[in-house]
């Protein structure tokens, strides 16, 4: 079963159970391994191959974008990394669990304990305030940062009281991120996190999850239509019809705030 | 087909189980609908038709003797259509293997068939012959409880005189549909019945050549009843006339007709709980429906659908549950209806008794069901007719969410942010909301109405056997005594204690209303009969003063301290002004008290002994039962132990099935609203839902947002249904109240709690099943889609 163990300090990553043969010291750790994952949806007597065999490393801590055309199966492999799908076949492991193994109790701690999502339309619960929202995820994680810290990082410590009604496209997209990393996730999962915003406030919220990779180690998986924001990526999957056709790696990452769109 | 029809039966094949749930409330309103009308227009119509065929009078009147020659003179008053003057005898008939006495009405019928009002049908055999002096037909109920046919042969004692008597034919008449023994208050046909002889023997046997003791009249169309009455007494006063009536205060017409009026006042009263339930469901269920489909509505106006066409569309959705509802409700009236109408046979004596399936009720249960359930579609098809194609096809502007009253104390209380979701949303939605409330809170209020039905039921039997009645048995003679006939019973081995009953018909009124009554003495040291308070203590008699129960009270708008004249029916016909000393709760009968002293003035002698009451030693109790059967003067003798086990056999037996069909009926509610309420908050909330397990939150976890919300709605719907059921319980007790009894008002502590529990587990049965839904959710395709 997965048990996720509680970190050390405020901003202390917390950590899966440590594999007895790796070494701390070890500089490239591995997040998620994948292994021939295939998805096939079934609707009606049509089959769907969303995923159709892919592997892959995921390594702890890095900035990796997913580009590709709809259809080609990143949001597929999204939902299958943070749990909310499960594979038709294939291995997924993050660190040493093995999540294509777990039932749906567990995967649902499991992403309780470690990961963090991002969509485009936000998905804030319309009856909360701004730190209510935050404090959904605090109420449940087993270390999370105090609800009114995580808004003072995406810098809305002033707006926490309010409702997602009073707030901009771009405020309730903070607040949403707020709410991904109050609970100090090991990965952040984010669907089209800018799809819906104009390009200053895009950078912004780009700046915030950064800020979230470099400060607290957070491995970050951003989908996006926008080829501009794959410059801020260590690495970028090419998707093509259900499969990674290309793996690019930036030589140097540069920061959002020289992304335009 | 046209297109926008089969996305409406599209629409409604997707909705089934909301639109099943408010079918089933609305039909529930059908079927009580139909079951009252439909047995209230079978009893009525068979009644009138039964009064017609067999020619029943308008007017009756008893007297103690007078020449047959009075019934010409009766004939000739102004108005009076025909006059029948017949004899009415009590007599006892002997069973040798029963123990108790079984009692006859023996009435007397023209053995040439020249009888013209009353008449009798018969069912078998024939009527009595001249000459033939034991012949007679007995009543059709009788016959059956005693398996009694023609040919059989039984003695009886009439008029103190042993005579045999021979079934030759089984009958029955209009004026016994309801007949009672004297001194009961339940029908009980093994023990008593009555039977038409032959009007020769029976002047024979009761000394009584060419007299008469009992007279009905048929009135011309038009005539007043009031003056025919005065005249009939004033021809009838010399002769002991007790008074002539009306069919009004006809001991068997009054018990039908206080059926009927409860029929009726159930009509009124169970029906529109139903449609206004049915009219909140429909307008939740469409109004989000419409909602959902604002995009879709856009899109049909730019193609050119006029809003008409729109609003339509829409109203036919409520209407086709209404469809529904009328043809599932109808099945089950029909069905309730003929059980119903099987039961009234048992107890009421018709020739035939049929469900009536009159297209009218059928027509009028569909109007109403369409009704409501198009009332309730109004808000929702005129906001769906006035959206503008541009506006409609934008998303609805985000729901607006404020911290109120209730955020404040939530913020005190320390809510976690699922109790904020769950209590924003009430107040978000506060129409709803109360809408639920009020829906839950209304089936409780109808469950606890009709369990507090029992509860009166009860009661009233625990007040008038156990408190008000102390005797073991009650002697009723064949006709009024003096006072020796009570030394000769005291003699008797075994009994205790005997106490005389005294009364006398008389007519009370007051300013212009008008009652017929028996007034009672009580005598100073009577110990028996008491009358008791509501608080269960001794009344004491007023001195010089009557004492009225508050029934009749109520008919005759008296209050203490007023006067009431009062008219003596039989003997001297006395009048005198009484004033009220006191009033009494009693729920059967509108009855009149005085002390023996003010009674004996008036009647200007020792009021004559028609009753006593006994107290007994158990040892003796069947020495005394033979001792009593062998007094010829003996008419009947009441058990109250067996008395009080027929009564709460008879409710029992009627309430059991009641309570099932309105438990049936409050769950129908409590499951139609708590349904409908726990799919649309679902569907509402899917996305948060969805929401909330992507966020790490397990499915039970998930599940208490959508059933919290309900719990807190049902929890506060228990006082507020409570409060409802208290007002309606009260209210059906008045309106199904009659001049014959009355219900007190009297629930049990335990039916609070029953009437909560059953709503309280249908509800929640129905939003843990909506609740597994949560565990389906799937979570991914939730999310992609923009709500």
């Amino acid at each position: 079963m997965f048990t996720p163990q509680r970190g050390s300090g405020k901003l202390a990553r917390k950590a899966m159970p440590p594999d007895a043969t790796a070494s701390p010291a070890q500089a490239e750790r591995t997040a998620f391994t994948g292994r021939d994952l295939r998805k096939i949806y079934v609707t009606g007597e049509t089959e769907v191959h969303a995923l159709r065999g892919v592997d892959f490393d995921i390594r702890k801590g890095e900035i990796l974008v997913l580009l590709g055309p709809s259809g080609s199966g990143k949001s597929t492999l999204l939902n299958i990394v943070g749990g909310l799908d499960r594979a038709t076949s294939g291995s997924l492991h993050y660190e040493d669990t093995e999540l294509s193994a777990l039932d749906d109790a567990d995967l649902t701690r499991f992403r309780r304990a470690q990961i963090g999502f991002i969509f485009q339309f936000y998905n804030l619960i319309p009856s909360l305030t701004a730190e209510e929202n935050v404090r959904l995820v605090t109420d449940i994680a087993d270390d999370p940062m105090d609800p009114g810290e995580a808004l003072a990082l995406v810098g809305l410590a002033e707006r926490r009281h309010h409702y997602p009604a009073q707030l901009s496209g771009g405020e309730q997209q903070r607040v949403a991120v707020a709410r991904a990393i109050a609970k100090q996730p090991g990965v952040l999962l984010c669907d089209e996190p800018t799809g819906a915003l104009d390009s200053q406030t895009g950078v912004r919220v780009l700046e915030t999850l950064e800020a979230a990779n470099r400060e607290l180690d957070t491995t970050l998986l951003i989908i996006t239509h926008n080829a501009g924001i794959a410059a801020m990526a260590d690495r970028v999957f090419h998707f093509l019809d259900g499969t990674i056709a290309r793996i690019e790696t930036n030589e140097r990452r540069i920061s959002p705030a020289e992304i335009s769109w | 087909m046209k297109a926008l029809d089969l996305k409406l039966v599209r629409d409604l094949w997707r909705m089934r189980g909301q639109a099943l749930a408010i079918a089933i409330v609305l039909a529930a309103a059908s079927a009580t609908f139909i079951l009252s009308m439909g047995v209230h227009r079978s009893l009525y119509e068979t009644r009138e038709a039964y009064y017609a065929q067999n020619n029943f009078g308008d007017v009756f009147s008893s007297m103690t003797r007078a020449p047959r020659s009075v019934v010409d003179e009766v004939a000739q008053i102004e108005g009076v259509q025909q006059a029948q003057g017949s004899i009415l005898q009590y007599a006892i008939l002997d069973f040798p293997d029963r123990s108790e006495a079984v009692r006859a009405l023996l009435q007397s019928v023209d053995e040439r068939g020249r009888d013209r009002l009353d008449r009798v049908t018969l069912k078998a055999g024939r009527m009595p012959m001249p000459g033939q002096p034991g012949e007679v037909v007995a009543d059709e109920a009788f016959a059956l409880a005693n398996e009694v046919g023609p040919g059989d042969e039984f003695d009886a004692i009439i008029y103190g005189r042993m005579q045999r008597l021979r079934v030759v034919g089984i009958g029955l008449a209009p004026n016994y549909v309801n007949a009672l023994a004297p001194g009961d208050i339940v029908p009980d046909d093994t023990r008593f019945g009555v039977f038409w002889m032959g009007e020769e023997a029976l002047e024979a046997a009761t000394d009584r050549t060419e007299a008469i003791n009992a007279l009905s009249v048929k009135l011309q169309r038009g005539a007043s009843e009031a003056d025919v009455i005065r005249a009939i007494d004033r021809i009838l006063a010399p002769y002991g006339g007790a008074g002539a009536y009306t069919r009004e205060d006809h001991p068997s017409h009054a018990f039908l007709e206080s059926e009927l009026d409860q029929l009726e006042a159930m009509v009124q009263v169970i029906p529109p709980i139903f449609l206004i339930v049915s009219t909140f469901l429909v307008y939740v269920v469409l109004g989000r429906m419409i909602r959902t489909q604002r995009s879709l509505i856009g899109l049909l106006k730019a193609f050119g659908y006029s809003g008409l066409a729109i609003a339509w569309h829409y109203l036919k959705f409520a209407l086709a549950i209404a469809l529904l509802a009328t043809a599932l409700g109808a099945a089950a009236g029909i069905w309730m209806g003929r059980a119903m109408t099987e039961l009234y046979g048992e107890y009421y004596h018709f020739p035939f008794l049929r469900f009536h399936f009159a297209p009218g009720v059928f027509l009028s249960a569909g109007a109403l069901a369409m009704g409501s359930a198009a009332l309730g579609a109004v808000s929702g098809v005129w906001s769906a007719a006035r959206l503008t194609p541009a506006v409609a096809m934008s998303p609805p502007p985000p729901p607006v969410y404020r911290a109120g009253f209730v955020e404040r104390v939530g913020e005190k209380a320390g809510f976690t942010a699922i109790g904020h979701m769950i209590v924003r949303h009430i107040a978000r939605w506060p129409t709803r909301s109360a809408m639920t409330v009020g829906g839950v809170g209304l089936s409780i209020a109808l469950l606890f109405a009709t369990l507090s039905f029992i509860d009166s039921s009860n009661y009233m039997l625990s007040s008038y056997f156990f408190r008000s009645q102390q005797q073991d048995l009650s002697v009723t003679f064949t006709e009024a005594r003096n006072e020796d006939v009570l030394f000769e019973l005291a003699q008797m081995p075994g009994v205790l204690r005997v106490e005389p009953v005294r009364a006398l018909p008389v007519e009370m009124s007051h300013a212009n209303r008008v009652e017929r009554t028996a007034l009672e003495a009580i005598a100073p040291d009577a110990m028996l009969s008491a009358r008791i308070d509501q608080d269960g203590n001794l009344i004491a008699m007023p001195p010089g003063g009557l004492m009225l129960s508050r029934q009749l009270a109520s008919q005759l708008g008296v209050r203490p301290g007023d006067n009431v004249r009062v008219k003596m029916l039989g003997g001297r016909r006395t009048e005198a002004m009484l004033p009220v000393g006191a009033m009494v709760d009693e729920f059967i009968g509108a009855r009149a008290y005085a002390s023996q002293d003010t009674l004996d003035t008036l009647a200007r002698d020792s009021a004559p002994v028609g009753a006593a009451l006994l107290l007994i030693d158990p040892a003796h109790r069947d020495d005394i039962l033979a001792a009593l059967k062998a007094m010829p003067v003996v008419l009947s003798i009441g058990d109250r132990d067996l008395e009080m086990a027929r009564f709460q056999e008879m409710i029992d037996g009627n309430i059991n099935t009641m309570i099932i069909f309105y438990i049936a009926f409050a769950s129908a509610i409590a499951v139609g609203v708590v349904y409908n309420g726990a799919r649309i908050l679902f569907s509402e909330r899917a996305h948060e839902l969805a929401t909330l397990r992507v966020l790490g939150y397990h499915r039970r976890e998930v599940a208490v947002v959508l059933i919290g919300e309900i719990a807190l709605l049902v929890a506060i719907s228990v006082p507020v249904g409570l409060l409802m059921g208290y007002a309606l319980a009260q209210f059906m007790l008045h309106m199904f109240g009659s001049d014959l009894f009355r219900l007190p008002f009297a629930p049990a502590d335990a039916t609070y709690a029953k009437a909560a529990l059953v709503v309280l587990a249908a509800a929640m049965l129905t939003a843990v099943t909506v609740a597994r839904r949560v565990m389906r959710l799937d979570m991914v395709r939730v999310l992609k889609a923009r709500e």
